[in-house]
């Protein structure tokens, strides 16, 4: 199996939305949705104060509840990939992935099918990163295969402390943020 | 059967003869359907608006993308299963008087089930669509996503009813006893199913990992025992109806059944809110603020609270009214605990029960939601569509199964009510054997 992950370094990330910009124009996302977004976490007491940001998608996972919860097969992964892709053609509308997604990622489109972010699957297969990765200014954000040790990505989740959002709803996410 | 008293294509015959039922009424039976009918022009005409412009015509959103439809589905599925499982003691104690509403049971849960499948089918944002969802004609997901499972529990309840109901009415027709070697087998499978069908529905909802108002144990179990009060509730209007206009022999008895049953339920009901306000509120965890949006509000965002503990309280009052007999006994407070019970369940286990799985969404936004005219009136078309099935298939059911009704060159049956004539006051009778005074 061929894992792509996303590796974020929050410590880098200046909460500039360009990756959300460039994730519109590329997938041409309809107006008033977003197949990302930008998170701005404070924690801490006054004076204290630490701002976290994180870029947040759709997060590949290789137990995608919502590919499980598709009655038609509609919500696939790409080939041998974690990469959780939408067949528009296939798509009813039923919402059940919504309903199944833990994070958020999915919105149904005007034309009544559901959609998400795709890993820019297009890009990748062109040996490209994704859209928001390439544009990132502060590049903060790293795409790449898990399964080879020689990946940015893997020598990044060596190299530091990665971690998932909600890795205990046991999706096995694969979007990764360094703290 | 003698062949030659057998009329030549007796299907046809019997379809002319049950339709020439539906058609024959007074001013009554014409008003309701008439209603009805009103009911299904305007839902079908909010369901073209929503055809041609899709979901968003809806209040429905991104965030919280399941609202009205699904509620009222999570309802009817349960008073389907219910509708079938008040069966049991008619087969397993071989009492004559359910054993006459059985059908009434089947015709409802048929009526319910076809309600709950057009729900799904009206919460499609592409129901153009739907063919993916036929096994082996689309890309079926089966067995992996419940929503597949649902697919076919509940289509297929409806072909077991359908198959139950019409084998025993048409061999009435036919002036002969169904035999029950033959159906009961059925009967077993559809007691099952029943249980089945509303297993699935819950285990739709409770599968989402991502909704902690969801992910529980005990969401099975409650979604069972309260279809255990609502089914039964809609049983005891519904057939006291009957009584009234058509002479059916339903005996005070099984109005006193179903109470029991109901009110049990109902006991039940309440344990399981109890034991779910405790688990969630003695030590909150984060999977609480969907509860604490639905029962205290959250953030200022209460649009939930009033409507909770409106269905909570009526559910009580109708508990209180059940479990203590004289209360019970009163045919007229036990209309109002019935009443009181269909509404309450219908708030508890629809919107009640479906919106705070939504609010707050996974990543923390509270989006809050109420549906629309456009969304009631497609449900009240629903309805319709519903009530009006159930409306034909008794009134052509009723008069065979009186025995007035039989097919050309088959004697009418031993009489055992007669339709269109007043109804006697079976309050007189002994019930269970005690006296009421």
């Amino acid at each position: 199996m061929t894992r792509y992950a996303m590796v974020i370094d929050t410590r880098l990330c200046i909460g500039c939305g360009d990756c959300v910009v460039a994730c519109k124009n590329e997938n041409r996302v309809p107006a008033g949705l977003n197949r990302d977004w930008v998170v701005e976490r404070t924690s801490g007491a006054w004076p204290r104060l630490e701002t976290e940001f994180r870029s947040e998608r759709c997060n590949h996972c290789d137990h995608a509840t919502c590919v499980q919860a598709c009655p038609t097969g509609a919500s696939h992964h790409w080939g041998d990939t974690n990469v959780v892709l939408v067949n528009p053609d296939q798509c009813t509308g039923c919402k059940a992935c919504i309903a199944a997604c833990p994070y958020d990622a999915r919105y149904i489109t005007p034309e009544g099918y559901i959609d998400k972010c795709t890993f820019c699957h297009h890009r990748v297969e062109q040996g490209l990163d994704p859209a928001c990765v390439a544009t990132c200014p502060t590049r903060c954000m790293h795409f790449g295969r898990l399964d080879d040790p020689r990946s940015r990505v893997a020598q990044l989740l060596r190299e530091r402390n990665g971690e998932t959002l909600k890795p205990e709803t046991g999706n096995l996410p694969n979007v990764y943020y360094l703290k | 059967m003698s062949e030659s008293n057998t009329p030549r294509l007796p299907l046809l015959r019997f379809v002319y003869d049950g339709l020439r039922q539906m058609v024959r009424g007074r001013v009554v039976y014409w008003s309701w359907i008439g209603l009805l009918l009103a009911g299904i022009l305007v839902g079908g005409w909010a369901y073209i608006q929503q055809l041609q412009h899709g979901l968003v015509v809806t209040n429905l959103t991104n965030q919280v993308s399941w609202g009205f439809y699904i509620a009222n589905f999570t309802f009817l599925v349960g008073v389907a299963a219910a509708a079938v499982m008040i069966a049991i003691p008619a087969y397993i104690f071989h009492r004559q008087d359910i054993k006459n509403i059985v059908l009434m049971g089947d015709t409802m849960a048929i009526a319910a089930v076809t309600m709950a499948i057009l729900f799904v089918v009206a919460d499609l944002g592409r129901p153009d669509r739907i063919w993916h969802m036929i096994p082996y004609i689309g890309n079926f997901n089966f067995p992996a996503s419940l929503l597949a499972w649902d697919v076919v529990v509940l289509n297929g309840y409806l072909l077991l009813n359908l198959g139950i109901s019409f084998y025993i009415i048409g061999c009435h027709y036919r002036g002969c006893e169904p035999k029950l070697k033959l159906y009961f087998p059925f009967v077993v499978l559809a007691i099952f199913w029943a249980i089945g069908i509303h297993t699935v529905t819950a285990f739709l909802f409770s599968a989402n990992v991502g909704r902690g108002f969801w992910h529980h144990a005990i969401l099975a179990p409650r979604f069972i025992a309260s279809a255990f009060c609502s089914g039964p509730a809609l049983m005891i209007l519904g057939l006291q109806i009957i009584r009234r206009v058509s002479n059916y022999p339903i005996h005070q008895s099984v109005i006193d059944h179903l109470a029991i049953i109901m009110t049990v339920a109902l006991q039940i009901t309440l344990f399981f809110v109890v034991a779910e306000l405790f688990t969630e509120f003695y030590n909150e965890t984060e999977a609480v603020m969907s509860a604490h949006y639905l029962f205290v509000g959250l953030n200022g965002h209460d649009q939930l609270v009033p409507w909770i503990w409106t269905g909570l309280g009526m559910l009580a009052i109708a508990t209180f009214i059940g479990t203590v007999h004289p209360l019970r006994r009163n045919l007229l407070l036990l209309n109002v605990a019935a009443v009181l019970t269909v509404i309450g369940v219908w708030i508890e286990k629809g919107m009640g029960f479906i919106i705070p799985g939504f609010v707050p969404t996974p990543i923390g936004e509270i989006y809050e939601y109420m549906p629309n005219l456009n969304e009631v009136l497609i449900s009240l078309g629903i309805w319709s569509i519903g009530l009006l099935l159930f409306t034909l298939m008794a009134k052509a059911a009723i008069p065979i199964e009186c025995g007035a009704l039989r097919a050309p060159g088959i004697p009418a049956g031993k009489l055992i009510c007669r339709p269109e004539q007043q109804a006697p006051e079976y309050r007189k009778e002994p019930v269970n054997g005690e006296s009421e005074s």
